[in-house]
């Protein structure tokens, strides 16, 4: 594995959190909190900030690797085993994100709803960009910095003026299902398996770990920023609107005259997605890799994206299915591997015996 | 001891071609001379004035050391062997024999017929340095040495083609040139083995890592004075003898949105022109196939009156919107390739034909739509914004076109992200096609598509890892 540079772990940590929540998240969380959505995620959030946080520092304890900390401390096996089961997540979460995708592209890009065929393309693209090294994850993230944050700029700007702040008046009704709705999405948050992953990949320095986590909260303000005017903007109904992200600057006045401008953005955005898509599997990849200690990524890739393919061709309406699969058992999964192992990382064998 | 007519039939043998002379005089003693020189390339007036004059005084017991001192030519090298004498004689110098000696003289006479420096047409500057490189290897190299006085400057000659041995000019400057890559170049081309080199676009397939990808390795300019700047930043500079193209490595894509003039004028015009550019191969690019997919797709995308206006245009259209804007697209390239390659005076009448009659017909025969001639035209100019990224723009064009009117602009938004993917990890010799933007490198990235002035720009640029990195201080 090549090393990345801090800034671009950054800028991944900035927009591949971001565009992973755009879809489905602001939807879900408004049909199970209403008017609190804005709170869930922030408590979904402030955990994770605090576990990437707590991860980025500790690569300033040592310039290992994950799975070289593993291995010092439980022998060789187990760190494979162990990455085996990482692949086995990673795999897990790129479920998910691939299937809101398809209904994603489905709503934006055709004016009907297409078949599956259409879709099914991109596993072109995710055969290529997953084969790729790793060195490509952080350059394909510099390129996405300023298209993400163009689009943004835009999308926003043509929705925030149809916010209306009354909508999330009075909060908290139901604290309870702040609680609940923050568990149940924990699957879409595991940025801080990333950074283990990324660990002794790139060289730290002094005030990287901040930077790191100033990132991430930059990600988490698009997020919330987006939460906040999908549910300003449509309040009790935005339950019933999926893919809030394409729905917030639909009312723009100047929209009749000069056509979906929004769609331009929506679509260098989607490229982003992309990317975001592709680095689930490329970790995937890397971690089959460690494990098995196959190096050839093309044949993992070409495996890899056949599991996708096969299940999103026999699971292509069972979205629904899916998507609460994940909301109300695999919750426990996620926590353990995006929440409970980062934190534990601390705790194994940081220095070598000479040292 | 050897006689002239040994020496003369030795090259003679191998020479055979009725365009070699050999012109014997003596001088006023006796002593006999022959030179040989191929008709044409060599300077016929000089030999007489440099050669023959000087040795009408020669003794006849001189030696060749007091023959050599009476040539009046500055460039004389000594020869031993017939085929060295073969191969300058070949390269348009002139051979001096002696009578009685085996060893003879090189003189250097070469001068092939060729144009005189004028202003490049791909490269046109309004302000600016108007010369251009010429197709003669001599006068090109007097161009940089013109420009580029330092004593660091060095030239490295090598020769490529076995048939054509065509001289190449490695250009560099010492202590700023990395180490190495100089070397690295010169292996590359020493390495392929080929018949002749007519032109310096061969040399870019040898020194490039992917000659077949879609997207160039290796710069290429026409004018001395881009060349020399782009040698002073750290890059190796090769002419090619024959081609009045030069080639610079390494390379960055970015290079192709720089022209000459942003260097000559106020930065912020230039920052203004170089995102114009961009703006312009985006929408050269992808304008056709997003108004086809926008038609077959998402029509959402084209705003409510224009919408009204094209239905009106396109209503009763026998084709499709995807072929209609394919026989479009043809139609222009035909039209492009034809007058490239026709006669001038017949260019004028292809106009009518093909604009007027062709095009207007076309729209009236209810064959191709008003809108999208105006799409095809629009995008066709927009290309030649960035002219030396034509052959590449061109031809993603007709990809995004057919992936665009058979997925739909999602095909697009995938194809991108692809080429995205596959720029990233390009290098030219170890510099990323992508830089300054991926991998980021903040002090180039004042002079990408931002053209800060010039004391901004005191580092040469990082991406080349220039030995001497300073590149304006203070004195």
């Amino acid at each position: 594995m090549t090393k990345i540079s801090c800034r671009q772990i950054c800028f991944i940590m900035l927009i591949y959190t971001a565009v992973s929540k755009f879809i489905i998240y602001p939807t879900y969380l408004s049909y199970y909190t209403g008017r609190d959505l804005l709170f869930s995620a922030l408590i979904n959030f402030a955990v994770q900030g605090v576990i990437v946080w707590s991860v980025s520092y500790l690569c300033s304890r040592t310039d290992k690797t994950f799975f070289g900390l593993l291995k010092d401390t439980f022998g060789n096996i187990f760190a494979r085993i162990i990455f085996g089961l990482f692949a086995l997540f990673f795999l897990l979460a790129t479920i998910n994100p691939l299937f809101e995708q398809k209904l994603y592209v489905h709503d934006i890009f055709y004016d009907t709803v297409p078949s599956l065929m259409i879709f099914l393309p991109v596993f072109f693209f995710l055969v290529y960009a997953s084969a790729k090294p790793f060195l490509n994850i952080g350059r394909c993230a510099d390129i996405c910095l300023p298209l993400f944050l163009l689009s943004m700029l835009l999308i926003l700007v043509m929705s925030l003026h149809e916010v209306k702040f009354d909508n999330f008046l009075p909060v908290f009704t139901q604290p309870k299902k702040i609680f609940s709705s923050s568990l149940a999405s924990v699957f879409r948050f595991i940025e801080p398996a990333y950074l283990l992953m990324f660990m002794g990949r790139f060289r730290y320095k002094k005030g990287d770990a901040a930077k790191i986590t100033i990132s991430y909260i930059g990600g988490a303000v698009f997020v919330l920023v987006v939460l906040a005017a999908f549910y300003g903007i449509y309040g009790d109904v935005a339950p019933t609107r999926h893919f809030a992200i394409s729905k917030i600057s639909l009312f723009f006045p100047a929209i009749d005259l000069v056509g979906r401008i929004d769609l331009l953005a929506l679509y260098v955005l989607e490229i982003t997605m992309l990317f975001a898509l592709v680095l689930n599997i490329q970790l995937a990849i890397e971690c089959i890799a460690q494990c098995t200690g196959y190096e050839n990524r093309a044949v993992l890739s070409v495996a890899v994206n056949a599991v996708f393919f096969l299940i999103l061709i026999f699971c292509d309406n069972k979205y629904n299915a899916i998507s609460t699969l994940f909301s109300k058992w695999m919750w426990i999964v996620f926590l353990i591997f995006a929440n409970l192992i980062p934190l534990a990382s601390w705790f194994l064998r940081k220095k070598n015996e000479e040292d | 001891m050897v006689t002239l007519d040994k020496n003369i039939k030795g090259v003679k043998s191998v020479l055979t071609s009725e365009d070699i002379i050999v012109f014997e005089f003596a001088s006023l003693s006796g002593k006999k001379f022959a030179s040989i020189y191929a008709d044409g390339v060599a300077d016929k007036q000089l030999l007489g004035e440099l050669v023959a004059k000087p040795l009408k005084d020669v003794k006849e017991d001189d030696t060749l050391e007091e023959i050599k001192k009476r040539l009046a030519s500055p460039e004389v090298k000594d020869g031993d062997k017939i085929a060295d004498a073969i191969k300058e004689i070949s390269d348009g110098n002139a051979v001096l024999f002696v009578d009685g000696e085996k060893d003879f003289f090189i003189i250097g006479l070469k001068k092939p017929p060729g144009r005189t420096v004028a202003e490049p047409p791909t490269q046109v500057a309004v302000k600016g340095p108007r010369e251009g490189f010429t197709e003669d290897i001599k006068t090109n190299l007097g161009l940089v040495r013109k420009r580029l006085k330092s004593d660091k400057l060095q030239i490295k000659t090598l020769r490529a083609g076995k048939q054509s041995d065509t001289a190449v000019a490695l250009i560099f400057i010492d202590g700023i040139c990395p180490d190495g890559l100089a070397e690295r170049v010169q292996k590359e081309i020493e390495q392929k083995s080929v018949d002749i080199v007519p032109d310096s676009s061969y040399i870019s397939q040898f020194i490039s890592k992917k000659p077949k990808s879609l997207f160039r390795h290796n710069g290429s300019c026409e004018k001395p004075d881009i060349f020399c700047a782009k040698i002073s930043e750290g890059r190796v500079g090769i002419l090619v003898d024959g081609s009045p193209i030069a080639l610079t490595v390494p390379y960055m894509l970015i290079e192709d949105f720089q022209a000459v003039e942003d260097y000559y004028q106020v930065s912020y015009r230039s920052t203004i022109l170089r995102i114009l550019r961009l703006v312009s191969l985006m929408v050269g690019i992808f304008l056709p196939a997003f108004y086809v997919s926008a038609q077959l797709f998402k029509i959402q995308l084209i705003p409510y009156r224009l919408l009204l206006k094209i239905s009106s245009s396109v209503s009763g259209l026998a084709l499709s919107p995807s072929v209609e804007m394919f026989l479009t697209l043809f139609l222009l390239e035909v039209l492009i390739e034809a007058s490239i390659r026709m006669p001038k005076y017949v260019g004028l009448a292809m106009s009518v034909v093909g604009a007027l009659v062709l095009g207007d017909t076309a729209v009236q025969a209810g064959i191709i739509s008003t809108p999208a001639i105006i799409i095809i035209a629009f995008s066709a100019i927009s290309l030649f914004t960035t002219p030396d990224l034509v052959e590449t723009s061109t031809t993603l064009r007709w990809l995004f076109l057919i992936i665009g009117g058979s997925l739909g602009t999602f095909g697009i938004v995938m194809f991108t992200a692809f080429l995205i993917c596959y720029l990233v990890s390009e290098q030219s010799y170890g510099v990323p096609l992508l830089a300054p933007f991926a991998p980021i490198i903040k002090g180039d990235l004042y002079d990408s598509i931002v053209k800060s002035n010039m004391y901004a720009l005191n580092k040469r640029p990082e991406a080349f890892k220039a030995k001497n990195k300073v590149r304006i201080k203070e004195r």
